[in-house]
């Protein structure tokens, strides 16, 4: 059809081929030329046509295996996990005493630092419920948050990058997060050997230990021993030791680990550590140091039991405007695991020592500043812990006397969703 | 003369450059080393004394992942509980998930029992099959192939060199399967219980039939309920043969065979395991021999 009337086209122009039409001849050519150009684009739609006709054909020939949603993006949903935790407990102390405690030297009404320590309550406590998301975001970065939520507040524990492609066995971690100062500061309750913060590390760091906005450099050594070196850098928000003015706070973190295997089933992890910041006194800017030492020991004696001694001693030397503070403590657990179902552990926390102005405690014996505990744990399922524990502490002063604490937790923690890995 | 010592120090670091390779397993280090050769140096992270769901995460094992320029792993999550933080704590590029550097080696493999639904109601269960396929010899060829590719990819100048070990090695591998195929036929129909579904790949390859499980589910230690429920069913079906892992409690196994008359047999899950397991072939005979036994 189309072809016919090309041809007649041609005809036409070779009919009228005369000098005086010289006009004419030009229009005739360009309409030719736009009917060719038709002509190709009706052949192309023509093949076209045929096309999704064969297509149809064949997606009716293949059989529907598989109903997915579409736009499903599960198979890139992060790694999660939840965590709850609640207590029943005995205490010899009423709660509205409890909560004005004081430990001689560190810390003054704990109730006034508006830290709410975990098993507040003489009775039943309701700790919190803890979201841990970890996702990889590209090739360069995984990224990891904690959301603490306790009945009275919900928090952003942890939330920071971390790289994943930096050579030279470097990697760094930005956002906020636990530091890795010592053995436990980066621990989270839940994985704690037992459900009280060592007295040191609560004295000079509070409940949740150095947690701050920040960054972070790690190296390990290219060496057959284990060797790992990292500095950090905070905001400084931590009040109980550093505590600047809003305005020049700062918090520099430093730490060399390294661990050795004795034998294949005997090895030891040591470190030191430093924290340096400023602390705030009298509107003045002064630096406090705080130095740390840590020391485990593991001795596995199958695939399901091991004898774990951990210890570390922690020194703050603290300036003021009139006098330097030098106050430090330790504390020493020996955990054994019996099987896949019992652990026991006992702990014994002292203040070494606390040369600070006391003189507000006059009167009261500040001496000896020490804590026993004991605790037997019961996991029926890989997931969950059921925890017996039982303290005796004598660190703590109340209404202005010495006041000797027994008591005794039972703990339940669940933790459901993804695995997290066993700890060293 | 002390630079010259440290210039033919570094020489011969340059001259003799070997690939570092870290396996999680036993038996997967032991495969890499015949393809291999001279050419790798291989390092095994996990211990075969213990339960390989749960290897002891030392710090010593971050300096071993901090070298590696490529990390074996048995992949099916049998690694999950332990070698995520390691990995993340080794600052290793190279060996990172989706690095050219880590071979996961579950997705060369045919998996079976894969859950059709997954919870934890039903205990840790493996949640993309069984990944327990190395106690089976028939996927060792399946592995080696699959870490000769790794190989060359990753150091393409000795491709020859791989592919001859690699041959040399599935000829004499194809010679001891006949043969093992040959002995284990006398087994066909035989039945087990065994104490995790360590050895499925192994029974459902040889027609021996698993009648249940020592732990009630999987990764959950051992209930009087199930136990007298397992003798009872032990029983009716006449089973005298218990496969007993190197890591678990074994009392449970005891008493259920002073309860059937059923003979306790303690079979390697990884290379080392046991006694003898120390090749290879003797592995796999010492798993063929117990089992059949
Ligand atoms: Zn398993």
């Amino acid at each position: 059809m189309q072809k016919k009337l090309l041809l007649s086209l041609f005809a036409f122009t070779s009919l009228l081929a005369d000098s005086e039409v010289e006009m004419l001849k030009q229009q005739l050519l360009q309409q030719q030329k736009i009917t060719q150009k038709l002509l190709t684009r009706i052949e192309a739609l023509e093949v076209k046509q045929k096309k999704v006709v064969h297509t149809v054909q064949q997606q009716a020939a293949i059989k529907n295996v598989n109903t997915s949603a579409s736009f499903s993006q599960n198979a890139y949903l992060p790694d999660m996990a939840f965590i709850l935790n609640m207590s029943a407990l005995d205490r010899n102390v009423k709660n509205s005493n409890y909560t004005t405690y004081d430990i001689p030297g560190f810390i003054n009404n704990i109730g006034a630092t508006g830290e709410l320590p975990f098993n507040k309550n003489d009775g039943f406590n309701f700790n919190y419920a803890e979201v841990a998301l970890r996702s990889t975001v590209d090739p360069y970065f995984d990224a990891f948050a904690i959301f603490h939520l306790s009945p009275a507040a919900f928090a952003i524990e942890e939330a920071f990058v971390k790289t994943r492609a930096i050579p030279y066995g470097i990697q760094i971690k930005v956002g906020t997060f636990k530091s890795d100062f010592g053995r436990i500061n980066s621990k989270h309750q839940h994985v704690w050997q037992f459900d009280t913060q060592p007295i040191i590390y609560k004295s000079l760091f509070g409940p949740d230990g150095i947690s701050d906005a920040g960054i972070q450099a790690q190296w390990v050594a290219p060496t057959d021993t284990y060797i790992m070196a990292g500095v950090e850098a905070f905001a400084g928000t931590n009040s109980r030791s550093f505590g600047a003015d809003t305005q020049n706070r700062h918090l520099y973190v430093g730490y060399l680990k390294s661990s050795v295997d004795i034998r294949d089933d005997l090895s030891v992890l040591g470190g030191v550590s430093i924290a340096h910041g400023d602390n705030y006194d009298n509107n003045v800017t002064n630096p406090t140091n705080i130095y740390g030492l840590d020391l485990t020991l593991r001795n596995q004696l199958g695939s399901y039991s091991s004898l774990v001694w951990q210890s570390e001693f922690l020194q703050r030397d603290k300036k003021l405007s009139t006098r330097t503070d030098k106050q430090s403590g330790l504390y020493s657990e020996l955990i054994y695991q019996y099987n896949n179902n019992w652990y026991a552990g006992v702990r014994y926390d002292t203040i070494l020592k606390n040369d600070t102005d006391l003189s507000a405690y006059s009167g009261v014996d500040t001496s000896n500043l020490d804590r026993y505990t004991a605790k037997i744990d019961y996991h029926p399922f890989p997931m969950s812990r059921l925890r017996l524990q039982y303290s005796y502490d004598r660190t703590k002063v109340i209404e202005g006397e010495r006041k000797d604490i027994n008591e005794i937790s039972l703990s339940l923690n669940i933790a459901a969703g993804a695995h997290g890995a066993h700890n060293y | 003369m002390k630079k010259l010592l440290l210039l033919t120090i570094l020489l011969q670091g340059f001259l003799f450059a070997s690939l570092r390779v870290d396996t999680t397993y036993s038996t997967m280090g032991l495969i890499t080393q015949k393809i291999g050769g001279d050419l790798v140096n291989v390092t095994v992270l996990g211990s075969s004394k213990y339960d390989p769901h749960f290897i002891v995460p030392k710090p010593s094992l971050i300096a071993k992942l901090r070298r590696a320029d490529l990390l074996i792993m048995n992949g099916g999550g049998l690694e999950l509980g332990w070698l995520p933080p390691l990995l993340r704590a080794a600052n290793n590029a190279k060996i990172q998930n989706g690095a050219k550097g880590l071979l996961d080696m579950s997705h060369y493999i045919s998996m079976i029992d894969v859950p059709s639904s997954v919870s934890r109601a039903f205990g840790d269960v493996h949640a993309q099959g069984n990944p327990h396929f190395s106690t089976d010899p028939n996927q060792v060829l399946v592995m080696a192939e699959a870490i000769k590719k790794k190989l060359i990819q990753l150091d393409p100048e000795n491709e020859k060199i791989y592919q001859e070990n690699f041959n040399v090695f599935q000829k004499k591998w194809q010679r001891y399967l006949q043969n093992f195929d040959t002995k284990m036929q006398m087994c066909q129909g035989k039945k087990v219980v065994q104490y995790h579904e360590l050895y499925n790949y192994f029974l459902k390859r040889y027609d021996i039939q698993s009648i249940g499980n020592i732990e009630p589910l999987p990764g959950i230690s051992p209930s009087s309920k199930h136990t007298l429920a397992l003798i009872m069913s032990m029983r009716q079906n006449h089973v005298k043969t218990i496969l007993q892992d190197v890591y678990h409690e074994q009392k449970t196994a005891a008493f259920i065979a002073s309860k059937t008359g059923a003979k306790v047999q303690i079979i390697p899950h990884d290379i080392r395991a046991v006694k003898g397991s120390d090749t290879l072939e003797n592995f796999y005979n010492i798993i063929g021999k117990r089992i059949c036994n």
